[in-house]
């Protein structure tokens, strides 16, 4: 399907094409089944500037928006989504900063980011507070010229990997949601340490661990917004993330989909190739219908969000249900065209299923993001 | 330092079709690539380039028009300039001419410091046009090398590897060498020179351009070498043999085989 992408968008997409069919696709098995960080693939997005792609040109970037993004996740989850997720987790750390950092913060962060010298983390979920945002435990106590941080966060993309992390603390118990404070948090910061390592089902190449701060000690100025902005530096940041999350399901979708077609060509039963089957016919067309509407409603999204408009919450969370739906029922079904075969680790589509469980499960499991649309949905009416 | 590297657009060596009455290579826009051994030569110009600032380099292609869009890839990696000769009169050229051509053209450029070529084209596989430009430009030569240092503004040392040997030269600039394939692999593109590349157009030489051109050592009419007669080769499908579902010990078994082969 022709998208009618920029002359620009066209090159980012062929470039991050070109890097994950040349490189990613090499790796992807070996890392998915030895658990090894990207920071190969990482320093080659890097070096072609992909990693600026988001990143305001002002302050280094190529000065994208969530559509640039959202291509180049695409096209690496064509062939691994643990890699994608390595870059996307990344924007998910910087969009905090894009959106609510002061100018010394973009000034001293957003440049590094975008040359791909400092990986970036977003830390928000704990052991007891998931979907439910406003159960945060971790607290922020000012003293002096420093917060001082307790408590734990589970389940975070590009832990232990990354240099920064924006870290969500609550400063006044008292105000609920409005009592939580987004604060940068360095790597190396006292008190601030890794903890265990998940050893997850799928997206195995990227690092998911626990957080732990023991009375860190994090500089006033680290402080995002203002006191008690957390809440919505959270949920303007997903706002911006959750179609990354559906690039990713479409990348997985697609490149599950491409197995799946060339596998049912080369491969006879009863003296003919699967393809010939109408069985198998009509579930790579329903594969095809599907990828094809899921990435019309995710580029939508991402025009929309970039085109300025401000209230973008029901589309981006409907683009990331829809995708990351697509993504398990297509890898699912080129596990089944391909049987045996697509059951076993020697071809790359069990992964995929496993890769594509992930994104109906974070940046806000599907169930909240049908909350979130029909509360919008219920409201416009 | 000027670093010049010549760069041939030819056809992707499974796509290559005979034009049989002038018996020369159809050269069709869609499957023509930047020839491999010029991309190591690049490789080596790119890498002087991360190292001494003040180095530029200028691409040289001969070629119909056709070839302007493979020659815009080399500037999304980082070449400062290219240039297109192209002229009619140069179809049918054979290694002696186009050398001839070549060397006229880098005349007209200007002082180069240190001309790269790869050691032959994918679809001449001749490998003396690079020692026919030194000639012609009366600068020392070294074939074949596999890696270059630049040593200071005035000399480069060249290693050049063959089965037992190693060979280690130090020439004075400006000189040409000629790279052999596969001695260093071109790197990616970057997005902004992506973006430069976009609208980037190369520079057009004709040979009306070129100072005292004679123009009878050009074209089939002046080339010193003639096709006789094409044998085209293909390969049967029908005696290829495969086998399925093998088990180790009859992979271990063929790889034995094949071990002794090469």
């Amino acid at each position: 399907m022709e998208y009618f992408l920029s002359e620009e968008q066209k090159i980012i997409k062929k470039l991050a094409k070109r890097i994950s069919d040349e490189y990613v696709s090499k790796v992807a098995i070996k890392y998915d089944k030895e658990g090894i960080f990207p920071r190969d693939i990482l320093n080659l997005l890097a070096y072609t500037e992909l990693t600026g792609v988001y990143i305001p040109k002002e302050y280094g970037g190529f000065g994208g928006g969530v559509m640039e993004m959202c291509l180049v996740v695409e096209e690496l989850s064509r062939n691994c989504a643990g890699v994608a997720v390595s870059y996307a987790a990344t924007a998910l750390g910087a969009y905090p900063i894009i959106l609510y950092g002061n100018e010394e913060q973009k000034k001293k962060y957003l440049p590094k980011i975008a040359k791909g010298e400092l990986i970036a983390a977003f830390a928000l979920t704990e052991a007891d507070a998931g979907s439910d945002v406003s159960s945060i435990k971790t607290v922020a106590e000012k003293k002096g010229d420093y917060y001082i941080l307790n408590g734990s966060k589970h389940w975070i993309t590009n832990g232990g990997e990354a240099d920064i992390y924006v870290v969500f603390a609550v400063t006044d118990k008292s105000k609920g949601p409005r009592g939580i404070s987004a604060f940068i948090v360095e790597k190396g910061y006292e008190g601030f340490y890794c903890g265990k390592k998940e050893d997850k089902m799928g997206i195995r190449s990227s690092s998911t661990t626990e957080l732990i701060f023991e009375d860190c000690k994090v500089p006033r100025e680290n402080l995002l917004g203002r006191e008690g902005t957390g809440f919505i530096v959270a949920m303007k940041t997903f706002d911006r993330t959750r179609p990354g999350v559906a690039a990713m399901a479409v990348g997985i979708a697609q490149g599950a989909y491409e197995h799946a077609v060339r596998y049912a060509k080369e491969r006879f039963q009863f003296g003919q190739p699967l393809s010939s089957f109408q069985a198998i016919q009509h579930m790579l067309a329903d594969m095809y219908i599907n990828i094809e509407a899921a990435r019309s409603l995710l580029y939508s999204t991402c025009r929309m969000i970039d085109s300025g408009i401000k209230d973008f919450s029901k589309e981006s969370s409907a683009c990331k249900v829809f995708a990351s739906d697509v993504a398990m029922k297509v890898t699912t079904d080129a596990v089944q065209i391909m049987g045996g075969n697509g059951y076993v680790k020697d071809y790359p589509v069990e992964k995929m299923m496993r890769d594509a469980k992930v994104t109906q499960i974070f940046e806000g499991a599907n169930q909240i993001q049908r909350n979130i649309i029909a509360s919008e949905i219920i409201k416009e009416y | 330092m000027k670093i010049l590297v010549c760069i041939k657009q030819v056809i992707n060596s499974d796509k290559i079709e005979y034009n049989a009455q002038t018996k020369t290579i159809k050269r069709s826009a869609q499957h023509l690539i930047n020839n491999p051994a010029d991309l190591s030569a690049l490789e080596f110009a790119l890498k002087i380039k991360d190292a001494y600032n003040d180095a530029y380099i200028t691409t040289l292609s001969m070629g119909p028009d056709e070839c302007k869009n493979k020659i815009k890839e080399l500037i999304e990696v980082g070449c400062d300039s290219c240039v297109l000769l192209t002229d009619k009169r140069l179809v049918g050229s054979d290694a002696y001419s186009t050398a001839y051509a070549l060397a006229k053209s880098i005349e007209k450029l200007g002082d180069f410091d240190l001309i790269l070529c790869g050691e032959s084209s994918l679809d001449g596989e001749t490998s003396i046009v690079p020692p026919q430009i030194a000639e012609y430009l009366n600068i020392p030569h070294i074939a074949s090398a596999s890696d270059i240092k630049v040593l200071d503004t005035q000399r480069i040392e060249v290693e050049r590897k063959l089965e037992n040997q190693l060979f280690r030269f130090e020439v004075k600039l400006p000189a040409l060498i000629s790279v052999k394939k596969d001695s260093a692999y071109l790197r990616l593109p970057k997005l902004s020179l992506m973006l430069k590349a976009l609208c980037y157009t190369p520079q057009i030489v004709n040979l009306a351009d070129l100072e005292n051109f004679d123009f009878s050592k050009v074209g089939i009419e002046g080339s010193k070498t003639l096709v006789n007669r094409f044998i085209e080769q293909s390969f049967d499908n029908n005696k290829c043999e495969i086998y399925e579902n093998i088990d180790d010990s009859q992979i271990e078994c063929i790889a034995n085989i094949v071990m002794r082969l090469i």
